[in-house]
């Protein structure tokens, strides 16, 4: 959602000449290059347990980041208050990271010396703005001018600021009666609700100034069951970046359909025999696996530090033909949607892998900078507290043209997996692993005994070579994925059907 | 003043906010302040990468009104700012349902004795003097970058970053609790990434953190790093079975964190636990003894109150195998109608079992072969059966000896299982930690491979 410039000016009490000091400050030791992330958000939070809205909460964070780069070194301070003084502190302890004797070190700058440092850092800091070497791809853009509204990838019809909190109270109800509905082993229930509203002004020492509101509403339940004295858990949740119309009764009957479906089959779960074996990895959350097994290596930061198992890999195959992977900025109200990413750089659809050829990684604009390509608005925080970096958005496969059911008839003794927790990689190495909630034994072509509670682990390029049937059933995943890399940001995935040949599979 | 510490006018901000919530109506309020400051020197390949300053404040508001309760939280701590916040909250508290067991904690169980915030001796007044060229040094000298080689690898990439911090934290409620927990932090961590003569890529971490810098091992940690990343080249497959278990101090606190948080009055009152109604029974094995030993001077992790400004104790939790005790916070109290103590295990220990002064190696001879875990790589546990499966990497050990890196393996099994299956407790706990786990060994564990 954008409103007005002048709302985002009067939200933190900045004019646009304070930006350009500011600005300049950080630019005063030398830096090259030099940006402010004002960031103003409010939270509220309720929890249903034992049947009753009794607690909740509302919390408001505000202040402004300034990052000064000096090729691609970082200097990053912060103020919670945009008192001129505290952020003038701010920009001077970030411009440290260069070690210039400054035209002024304590004083105002004048305003020739503020042309100046503006001036000479434009032509420095270049190749921070895209230039044309990305293998005559049609990737180049200008990040010139003012958002345009065409682009509002989270429009709220009704913003979360404004709505009566106490509103809500009865959706947390019906979503308890939906689930106790549908199962009567239910034993407790806690359904919460986050609603979130960001106001973000972003400027930098190019002169451009970008702006936004970013909404994120999340709506989960967690369920303990019991059954002749065993106790079984399950989750669902649901997150976009909606305003309170994503509130709907479907999306009520969806979660209580997902958080009790299958629960019989928890109960008769057990651990596969462990070891290497064909996994079949259903449609939408399965989308983990490019999450762990790629994602995160492909992310550019990790290799031109040559940390990466990829970094060796840019324009080399790395899946068999006919893959698609892409990073997706674009979809409207998802979780991992940007206007702009948290560089002003415009939310993109990224190619991350073409009929399986490794053809892009995901960039910030430092790493653009050392690999001479266009940013591709990969550039997130979690919030002003840090300096952003490459990092994901809605990461997912396209469809293939096997059939799922065929993928699954296919294997003759293997594992289903459907349900996830949570992943991990090692960079270098390239091992992933992930957490499988629910799965099913496949044995001679057919789903037979459930099977839960798993890790499996496998290496992010053998992986992806390994993949030997990819299904027509693309399916993205609106969970509440929230990825981890020093710092917290709201992600997506999804994936079609996929057969992956070897991984090894935890069990007893 | 240092930047980073609470100051009078925050105290009188945080009183006037009390006052502001009790005329609004609210029966009772705590107030939580915070107030920290970091400076980070981030290097690469031996030189200056990154700089950062935070400096954070924040007030966290717990309101009970009309018998009904709710949280928040802001870092606008202008006064208009903060009033208008409180008298919004004080409104929002009122849509929630009634629950009479919210309560501020009773006064009889709160800490009296914490009223400087350096009565656990762990502020280092040389933080005083700390300069941002003090800080480069420290991260340059640090660097281990031309300095390491080895013949069967090359280092690729070296990323280190030198820390300190103060923290300040204030509580206090309106039944007059005050409460203050001031810490310094000085801390160092690397990773180095190596490459093999085949191209394959190896990474190794290390790190130490200490409330005083003079206490802080800051030049060995590049070396260590290094030795973690180059020890893993050549790994080999290992067949799934069942082997001898021993696991590194430096990730063993994996395996306790899921008992803890089983034994949380939370999870407890949810029903969401693999723990229920285990208190004062034999669930582990004699070999099991978790002590909170959370009062002791100078040491990371130390405290003398929770978030309610409860008086910590030190006491076991688990007493060779024997289940003490619940964390019962006063809410939970309330709703499972049982005595409250403290919300969570503060500073936790694993006691060293059958013998004092055992390291890893030590472990490593008692089982003579088996797999060290040297690290964990994701993985999870069921939180109402206690259901576990972790990637690991690690070692093969034969004779007490390690023989070869392992790749790509996992384990898979039970926590009350693996923790009846002790075979030895070490007594190598990292002080830097704030859960004291030592190495442990144990038997019969399911490796997947």
């Amino acid at each position: 959602m954008i409103y007005d410039k002048n709302y985002y000016l009067d939200t933190f009490n900045v004019t646009e000449e304070m930006l350009l000091r500011l600005s300049a400050e950080g630019l005063n030791r030398g830096g090259d290059y030099s940006d402010l992330y004002f960031e103003n958000t409010t939270y509220n939070t309720l929890f249903l347990r034992d049947s009753e809205v009794s607690s909740g909460g509302f919390m408001t964070d505000y202040g402004v980041g300034i990052r000064v780069l000096k090729g691609e070194k970082t200097g990053y301070a912060y103020a919670e208050s945009t008192d001129y003084s505290a952020m003038l502190s701010a920009a001077r302890a970030a411009a440290s990271i260069s070690q210039g004797p400054g035209l002024s070190r304590s004083g105002e700058l004048s305003d020739s010396q503020i042309a100046k440092l503006i001036r000479d850092a434009k032509d420095r800091a270049a190749t921070y703005t895209p230039i044309e070497a990305n293998g005559g791809r049609p990737m180049r853009r200008f990040f010139q001018g003012l958002p345009n509204p065409a682009a509002d990838r989270y429009p709220m019809k009704y913003e979360w600021r404004k709505a009566e909190i106490a509103s809500f109270i009865p959706y947390l109800k019906s979503l308890e009666a939906a689930v106790r509905a549908r199962d009567e082993r239910v034993v407790k229930v806690v359904a919460t609700l986050s609603a979130c509203q960001s106001d973000i002004l972003m400027y930098n020492s190019f002169g451009e100034m970008k702006y936004d509101t970013r909404p994120m509403g999340t709506i989960s339940v967690s369920v303990v069951f019991s059954k002749d004295g065993k106790i079984e858990n399950a989750s669902a949740s649901r997150s976009f970046m909606k305003g309170s119309e994503m509130l709907t009764d479907a999306i009520v009957e969806e979660l209580a359909e997902k958080v009790t479906k299958g629960i019989d089959e928890r109960f008769e779960a057990r651990r596969p025999k462990g070891g290497k074996m064909p996994v079949v990895m259903a449609a939408g959350a399965s989308g983990i696996l490019l999450h762990e097994a790629m994602g995160h290596a492909f992310e550019a930061d990790f290799n031109r530090k040559g940390q990466s198992i990829f970094s060796d890999k840019m324009g080399k195959r790395v899946c068999p033909e006919g893959i698609n992977i892409v990073d997706d900025g674009t979809m409207k109200g998802n979780r991992g949607a940007v206007n702009y990413d948290d560089e002003g750089v415009p939310g993109q659809y990224t190619y991350m892998v073409e009929d399986g050829v490794l053809t892009s990684y995901l960039h910030d604009r430092i790493s653009a900078k050392y690999y001479g390509v266009t940013p591709t608005g990969n550039g997130r925080r979690e919030s002003f507290r840090y300096a952003p970096l490459p990092r994901m958005r809605n990461t997912y496969m396209e469809s293939g043209d096997a059939c799922a059911e065929d993928l699954i008839a296919s294997v003759k003794k293997g594992i289903y997996v459907d349900q996830f927790s949570n992943g991990q990689v090692k960079i270098g190495e390239g091992d992933f692993t992930f957490f499988v909630k629910s799965g099913r034994l496949i044995e001679n072509g057919r789903l037979t005994m459930p099977v839960k509670d798993i890790n499996i682990i496998g290496n992010g390029p053998e992986a992806l070579a390994d993949i030997a049937g990819v299904a027509d059933d693309l399916t993205i995943d609106d969970s509440a994925w929230t990825c981890g890399k020093g710092q917290s940001v709201p992600v997506c995935c999804g994936i079609p059907t996929v057969l992956i040949n070897n991984l090894t599979v935890g069990g007893e | 003043m240092v930047d980073g510490m609470i100051k009078e006018s925050d105290i009188l901000l945080g009183k006037e906010g009390m006052q502001t919530a009790l005329d609004a109506g609210a029966s009772a309020v705590r107030i939580t302040i915070n107030r920290s400051c970091m400076d980070l020197v981030g290097t690469l390949n031996g030189e200056i990468d990154k700089v950062n300053h935070s400096l954070d404040s924040s007030m966290s508001i717990q309101l009970f009104v009309d018998g009904r309760y709710a949280a928040f939280s802001t870092n606008r701590l202008e006064n208009a700012a903060l009033k208008a916040f409180i008298l919004k909250s004080v409104e929002m508290v009122r849509i929630m349902a009634k629950d009479e067991f919210r309560k501020l904690a009773d006064p009889e169980r709160t800490e009296k004795g914490a009223l400087t915030g350096k009565e656990l001796d762990l502020y280092d007044e040389n933080y005083d003097s700390m300069t941002p060229e003090k800080r480069v040094e420290l991260a340059l000298d640090a660097v281990a970058y031309g300095r390491c080689s080895a013949t069967e690898c090359k280092i690729i990439s070296e990323e280190g970053e030198y820390n300190d911090c103060v923290f300040d934290t204030i509580v206090m409620d309106s039944n007059g609790l005050f409460c203050r927990h001031t810490e310094t932090s000085f801390e160092y961590g690397v990773e180095i990434t190596v490459q093999d003569e085949a191209g394959a890529k190896y990474s190794g971490t290390w790190w130490d953190a200490t409330p005083r810098l003079k206490d802080l091992s800051i030049s060995t940690c590049g070396k260590k790093a290094f030795e973690i990343a180059k020890a893993q080249i050549g790994p080999k497959p290992r067949r799934s079975g069942q082997y001898k278990m021993v696991v590194d101090s430096e990730c063993s606190s994996r395996l306790l964190t899921p008992v803890l948080n089983a034994l949380s009055g939370h999870s407890i009152q949810q029903k969401n636990s693999f723990l229920l109604d285990s208190v004062g029974k034999k669930i582990f094995s004699e070999g099991m003894t978790v002590m909170d030993v959370c009062r002791t001077a100078g040491e990371t992790g130390s405290r003398l109150f929770d978030t309610e400004g409860v008086a910590t104790t030190e006491h076991s939790i688990i007493e060779n195998g024997v289940i003490n005790e619940y964390f019962i916070n006063t809410y939970i109290s309330g709703k499972l109608g049982v005595k409250p103590n403290i919300e969570d295990a503060t500073r936790p220990k694993v006691m060293p079992w059958p013998k004092p002064g055992m390291d890893r190696d030590a472990l490593m001879k008692l089982c003579r072969n088996g797999i060290l875990v040297t690290g964990f790589n994701g993985g999870n546990t069921n939180s109402t059966t206690g259901d576990y499966s972790f990637g690991i990497e690690g070692f093969a050990f034969k004779d007490g000896k390690i023989t070869h890196p392992v790749r790509e393996m996992l384990i898979t099994g039970n926590l009350i299982t693996l923790w009846n299956s002790i075979i030895g407790v070490g007594d190598d706990a990292r002080l830097c930690k704030s859960k004291l786990t030592p190495s442990l060994a144990f038997e019969g564990v399911d490796f997947s491979g």
